[in-house]
């Protein structure tokens, strides 16, 4: 053997947050008295692969070539853990040491954990990974049959394997048989939805659901308890528009890093519920592990925050920042990290400390003083991000009737189509993937076809006191809304009266 | 219209008065000398030579003044035809002490004009007298409780077939008469300045409407521009037409304060709507109150007085000719167009106008506030429409939200 190492190169990749990195493996074997060692700040989850890697290389029939075995795993300066390199790392050896005849022109990409007797596992996070191994002109993909979900999610192209004898057939009597995969029909749509019909008396809730899902404007229900506010979270799921496919796959990638492959598939929208008791890791993605947090975790879906109330100031102050970028930023190490959120957000609580305010007759035992403290634990920023607020009764008698009496004809299917229209109706005004409540531009009367009168009527509702000054640009943006949903082109002075309804509150 | 003698008179007397120093206590002179028995008779006087007029026994000061006149009497006859001139272009109709729909309660007292001039329906001024009548009078910038109460009142009144007295001012006053010709009621105004001289001029649409189915009536001749001074006069000619006044809101230099004491130097009830006292315009009402004019608690109260006001009047003047009855336009007939709009409602939703709809809500609200959920189900209306009714209602200031419950204002 002459001085010069016989060097193989081969692709593999890694999360970092929701953002991936296809790293380059370089394997290198020199002869020598055996050694192994992997660089490029690799855990110890890499450095123990050593085992793994001799044992499954001689399941598959192949030896451990012996000398001086080097792996170096680029990018160099960014820190990596996880197995899903095992599979590239034998791969690469095989290649190295000439057992597997390897052609330097392709370019190679694998990832799976490898197992003792060189079965290939999945590891998390597969979906993102897929989802850039599938742009970055790989001429030969090969993945764990355990990832074979997540492939499908991402939409891309590659060969599934067992084993790693299996891997090594494709570059020997087999040869590279890629496979497309698609979501075809696995994705799954829940049949029972609580049908927004429940909400029979409850005229004001049940427009503030609609409306709050036709231009994803944030909300704030507050009610007494049994009013039915958890309910209306249930119900906004129903009349949410399913998710397409990119984000059907976007949704699962995030769920599938943190639940494994038992997570779902499902065109439904997330509906992630908060409890008071979260804390801010648990909200916004853990620092450490990197997982994301419920924000990021609601992403194309809605947020719920029951009991509002009761949270730490310190904890609702923490999401107003995602709640306008509509993406959380975690920092690690001084590199920041970007989980998409764009959530629906709603908040559900008591109007004061007994609950009782908005009830009929004078059930109420609070004082005006407890009930401004009360509310005091929402500070204006925080509400400044609340786009609709209604309040909610429980209801009475006979709508309780009414309600189980004609309960059958569900109305849900029938509202989720005219939001669908809706969406596609803002899709087209803003030329991109915004709506209403978040679009932003210098002039958004021009784009949002309010003409000047309608503004100075708005301002002049404003000026008696309807709303507060700061919430002109929210009315008016729920007033567009309302226009969509009611098919009027221009938005109308009724649209701009209607949204005032939503924007009157006592907080 | 063209004038007849006596009418043509009346104008003179007016002109002689406005144009020369012929005050009234030259005027009572002539009368209580015999000179003159009723005060058309100022224009033959004017023909007379003045040695003949040195026979009658006058002051000094009177002599002086009356020689003046007759003097210079071209320019009185002149003043005179452009009075004429003038109301004739306007339609305006001439009312002295001579005629018999001379209002009544000028007649019985003193200082009362001889002659107005009116401009609208003349018919009033009976209706005034069998009917009775209550001045409803306040604030220019008057509080929106005053206005709430000046529409309330008004309009209550009103139905109950009392005419309406104020001065065409804004605020309480233009309330008082928009309350009134909504509900079909008959109201007067009294100027300062000639009949057809619209002051303040805001109040032009009023003004028309008031022509149209109110009476306009001043003691100034047409033309007559309203002077500073004229004001507190005019105030007394509300306060005389009417048999009690309502003083919805006054601070403490208000012009309505000289309403309530020219009321109640004529012996009439003055009605005070209480306020708080920390407001600071309603200083002179309260003030009232404190110097006992009587509390204007609910409407019962003043039509009991104008009903008293009405059987002294007959008993004092028994030929007083009964006006032909109408319609009680009364609670029966709100309700009545309440089932009708209602009715319609149910029927024909679509028919139903913004108006007969807000007149619903606000039913719907005077028993107690409601909240925007039963407000929907009460009236049957989607929640777009609701909202828009609302909003414009709150915006008109006749509905506040309070609780999350939607309220009637009253504050």
């Amino acid at each position: 053997m002459s001085g010069k190492p016989s060097v193989a190169r081969i692709y593999s990749g890694f999360a970092r947050g929701t953002d991936c990195v296809i790293s380059e493996l370089e394997v290198s074997v020199t002869p020598g008295i055996p050694t192994f060692s992997v660089i490029g700040l690799c855990d110890s989850s890499i450095r123990e692969s050593h085992g793994r890697l001799v044992s499954a290389i001689s399941s598959a029939g192949f030896k451990m070539p012996k000398g001086h075995v080097t792996i170096n795993i680029s990018p160099a300066y960014m820190k990596k853990s996880g197995s899903g390199f095992d599979l590239a790392m034998a791969m690469g050896i095989l290649f190295a040491s000439g057992q597997i005849r390897f052609d330097p022109e392709r370019k190679v990409y694998a990832e799976g954990e490898l197992s003792l007797d060189g079965n290939v596992k999945g590891t998390p996070g597969a979906a993102l990974r897929l989802n850039k191994a599938r742009n970055s002109g790989f001429s030969c993909i090969l993945i764990p049959e355990e990832e074979r979900i997540s492939a499908r999610c991402t939409g891309f192209e590659g060969q599934c394997v067992k084993d790693l004898a299996e891997a090594c057939s494709v570059f020997g009597y087999k040869g590279y048989t890629p496979e497309h995969f698609d979501l075809g029909n696995i994705v799954q749509y829940p049949a029972e939805r609580i049908d927004i019909s429940m909400l029979k008396g409850q005229e004001k809730t049940r427009r503030a659901l609609i409306l709050s899902a036709a231009g994803f404007h944030n909300m704030l229900l507050l009610g007494s308890p049994g009013s039915g506010k958890t309910m209306a979270a249930g119900i906004l799921s129903g009349i949410l528009p399913p998710l397409d496919s990119d984000e059907t796959g976007e949704v699962y990638a995030l769920y599938e890093a943190v639940d494994g492959t038992s997570a779902r598939i499902s065109g439904e929208r997330p509906i992630r519920s908060i409890s008071p008791d979260i804390t801010p890791g648990k909200l916004l993605g853990n620092t450490v592990s990197m997982t994301p947090g419920e924000m990021a975790l609601a992403n194309h879906g809605v947020l719920f925050a029951d009991e509002i109330m009761e949270y730490p100031s310190k904890v609702l102050d923490l999401m107003r920042k995602p709640l306008e970028d509509r993406e959380v930023r975690l920092f690690r190490d001084g590199i920041s990290y970007v989980y998409p959120a764009n959530i629906l957000f709603v908040g559900a609580g008591n109007p004061c400390k007994c609950g009782m305010y908005y009830e009929p007759g004078s059930r109420c035992r609070c004082t005006a003083g407890t009930r401004r403290r009360y509310l005091n634990r929402l500070s204006g920023p925080f509400l400044e991000r609340i786009d609709i607020f209604s309040e909610m009764r429980s209801i009475g008698k006979e709508d309780m009737a009414l309600m189980y009496a004609d309960g059958k004809n569900a109305e849900s299917p029938q509202i989720r189509e005219r939001i669908a229209e809706c969406w596609a109706m803002q899709k087209e005004r803003y030329h991109e993937k915004t709506f209403n409540s978040c679009f932003t531009s210098a002039n958004p009367a021009d784009s949002m076809r309010i003409s000047k009168d309608i503004l100075e009527y708005c301002s002049e509702l404003a000026s008696k006191g309807l709303f507060s000054a700061r919430g002109y640009q929210k009315t008016l943006r729920l007033a567009r809304t309302i226009a969509d949903y009611e098919g009027h082109s221009d938005v109308l002075k009724s649209d701009v009266s209607e949204a005032a309804v939503f924007r009157a509150h006592e907080l | 219209m063209d004038y007849s003698e006596d009418e043509m008179k009346d104008f003179y007397y007016t002109a002689v008065r406005m144009t020369t120093k012929t005050d009234y206590r030259v005027v009572r002179e002539l009368f209580d000398l015999g000179v003159i028995r009723s005060h058309r008779d100022m224009y033959d006087l004017a023909g007379r030579p003045v040695n003949e007029i040195e026979d009658y026994g006058l002051s000094n000061m009177s002599f002086r003044r009356v020689t003046e006149w007759i003097e210079s009497n071209g320019k009185v006859e002149r003043a005179c035809e452009e009075y004429m001139k003038i109301a004739k272009e306007n339609g305006i109709s001439v009312i002295s002490c001579e005629n018999s729909s001379y209002p009544v309660n000028f007649r019985v007292l003193s200082g009362m004009p001889k002659v107005i001039y009116c401009r609208g329906d003349k018919e009033l001024l009976k209706r005034c007298s069998a009917k009775g009548s209550a001045a409803i009078v306040g604030s220019r910038n008057a509080s929106r409780y005053a206005l709430y109460a000046t529409d309330r009142f008004a309009s209550d009144l009103s139905s109950q077939g009392i005419t309406i007295v104020s001065g065409m001012a804004l605020g309480v006053d233009r309330k008082a008469h928009e309350a009134a010709l909504k509900g079909n009621g008959s109201t007067i105004a009294i100027l300062a300045g000639g009949p057809d001289n619209i002051y303040p001029s805001e109040n032009r649409e009023l003004y028309k409407q008031i022509v149209g189915k109110g009476l306009i009536i001043s003691e100034m001749p047409p033309g007559q521009q309203p002077l500073r001074q004229y004001f507190p006069s005019r105030n007394r000619l509300i306060a005389g037409l009417s048999d009690c006044t309502l003083i919805m809101e006054a601070g403490a230099n208000s012009g309505t304060l000289h309403t309530a004491s020219f009321a109640a130097s004529q012996g009439k009830e003055v009605f005070v709507l209480p306020n708080s006292i920390y407001f600071e315009n309603a200083e002179g009402g309260l003030k009232l109150l404190e110097d006992g004019c009587c509390v204007l608690l609910s409407t019962d109260s003043v039509i009991d007085a104008v009903s008293q006001a009405i059987i002294r009047r007959k008993m004092e003047n028994p030929g007083l000719e009964d006006e032909p009855e109408m319609k009680p336009a009364d609670k029966t007939a709100k309700k009545e167009e309440l089932g009708k709009i209602r009715l319609k409602a149910d029927k024909t939703p679509d028919e139903v106008t913004d108006e007969e709809w807000n007149t619903l809500i606000e039913d719907e609200l005077s028993a107690k506030p409601l909240d925007i959920d039963n407000l929907c189900r009460a009236l049957g209306l989607p929640f777009y429409r609701i909202s828009e009714l609302l909003v414009g209602l709150q915006l008109s200031g006749r509905v506040v939200l309070e609780n999350g419950k939607y309220a009637l204002t009253f504050l």
